[in-house]
């Protein structure tokens, strides 16, 4: 059929161009500014009494399939063990790119993509109750200090690789989700202690330097202007 | 694309639920033990055990030894306050069958020990929080209101307990 198709086209080189133009479809794509916030946070603030947390998103398309993104975000996470209350609060900024790896049909804008982001956070941690670990209580006398310890000026950087979804559901409205992977670049934690929760990177894990996130967005984009996008039409 | 996406997804999942570092494991050296090793009074590198050794802490009717013969013993330590010195009192027995084997010409001998330290917290984990050693031990042997000691000698040769790894104190017998 290839062969078929080569030997047609070389043949009738002039007739191809004409065909060219009556067989493209042009459709505007809305380039723009969209901006949005992560649902799943404030959702969870309202469930979870020991997290509270807000996230607004953006990104600007920059090519049919580069956008340049961002979210800046705030968050108070309460961790409570049976041996620790620890309160970690602060901020966090993301920024980097989106690739859009899926091929719309027609005139739809939807995403499937791929992200990098470079994170940083800045935070507090305070132990408000801790409790001795001592397995043998013989002398039935479970320890728990009076005071309370403050960590400020704790800060963290990280890189995340970014999987998601999104689709416009009226027009200029988008919902999307998306997973995220996180690994810790550098970290200023306590000498005495160690960062539990970084707001934006989310708990860490005591076995690596990596963590994990999930957002679910609704975005609303602003159109700046429009870009014609060529396609070839199927007989 | 999609049909890529799903497992992975479930995959990061999985991996990341797998975690279980929010118990704190067995293996983890948290608050230690006090150590003590029974040496021989006339021939000191040389361990030697105490028969039929009962040990109580002070105050309390639980036994942490029950009558066994045995050249070293594990002590929880009691403890408030960090940085605060503190003592535990506890009660060895020697030769507990002696109290009842009906024979009057022998009877088990008591000696009571004062150990002191000074607490420290040090952070452990997520699981685990926040543990105790302790520093600047000291042992005492009570010999007041006691004409028949057993213990002769009592030496700390850790004066930190941070670990179970060696003994803290030798008492020579």
């Amino acid at each position: 059929m290839l062969c078929s198709i080569t030997s047609f086209s070389q043949n009738t080189s002039e007739q191809e161009d004409s065909k060219t133009s009556n067989d493209t479809l042009v459709f505007k794509q809305k380039y723009g500014l969209r901006l949005g916030i992560d649902l799943s946070k404030p959702v969870r603030s309202f469930l979870d009494d020991d997290y509270t947390g807000f996230e607004i998103n953006a990104d600007y398309r920059l090519t049919k399939r580069l956008y340049l993104a961002g979210e800046l975000g705030t968050e108070e996470n309460n961790l409570v063990t049976d041996y620790l209350d620890v309160t970690s609060k602060g901020s966090y900024f993301k920024a980097g790119v989106d690739y859009n790896m899926y091929l719309n049909w027609l005139d739809m804008e939807n995403m499937i993509y791929g992200g990098l982001r470079a994170g940083v956070s800045t935070f507090s941690q305070t132990l408000n109750n801790y409790t001795i670990y001592n397995p043998d209580q013989y002398w039935n006398e479970p320890f728990s200090p009076s005071d309370t310890k403050e960590f400020d000026g704790l800060s963290a950087i990280w890189a995340e690789l970014i999987i998601g979804i999104k689709a416009e559901t009226l027009n200029n409205l988008y919902v999307g989700l998306n997973l995220q992977l996180k690994g810790l670049v550098s970290e200023n934690a306590p000498s005495d202690f160690e960062n539990l929760y970084i707001p934006g990177f989310n708990r860490t894990y005591d076995s690596g330097r990596f963590g994990i996130g999930f957002g679910y967005n609704i975005s609303y984009l602003i159109p700046i202007y429009k870009k014609d996008k060529k396609v070839a039409k199927e007989d | 694309m999609k049909n890529k996406l799903i497992p992975l997804i479930i995959i990061l999942f999985i991996a990341f639920n797998c975690e279980r570092d929010d118990i704190c494991a067995e293996a983890t050296a948290t608050t230690p033990h006090l150590i003590i090793r029974f040496y021989d009074v006339n021939d000191t590198d040389e361990p030697k055990t105490v028969r039929q050794l009962t040990v109580t802490g002070q105050g309390v009717d639980d036994e942490i030894v029950s009558s066994t013969t045995t050249d070293s013993i594990l002590l929880p330590l009691r403890f408030q306050n960090e940085g605060e010195t503190i003592s535990t009192f506890f009660e060895l027995k020697k030769d507990t069958d002696y109290d009842t084997n009906g024979n009057d010409s022998n009877a088990s001998n008591t000696d009571v020990i004062e150990v002191s330290y000074t607490p420290e917290f040090i952070y452990v984990s997520r699981a685990c929080g926040y543990k105790s050693i302790f520093a600047g031990t000291e042992i005492d042997v009570i010999e007041a209101d006691d004409d028949d000691v057993w213990i002769i000698n009592a030496l700390t040769v850790n004066t930190t307990i941070e670990d179970e790894k060696a003994a803290h104190i030798n008492i020579y017998h």
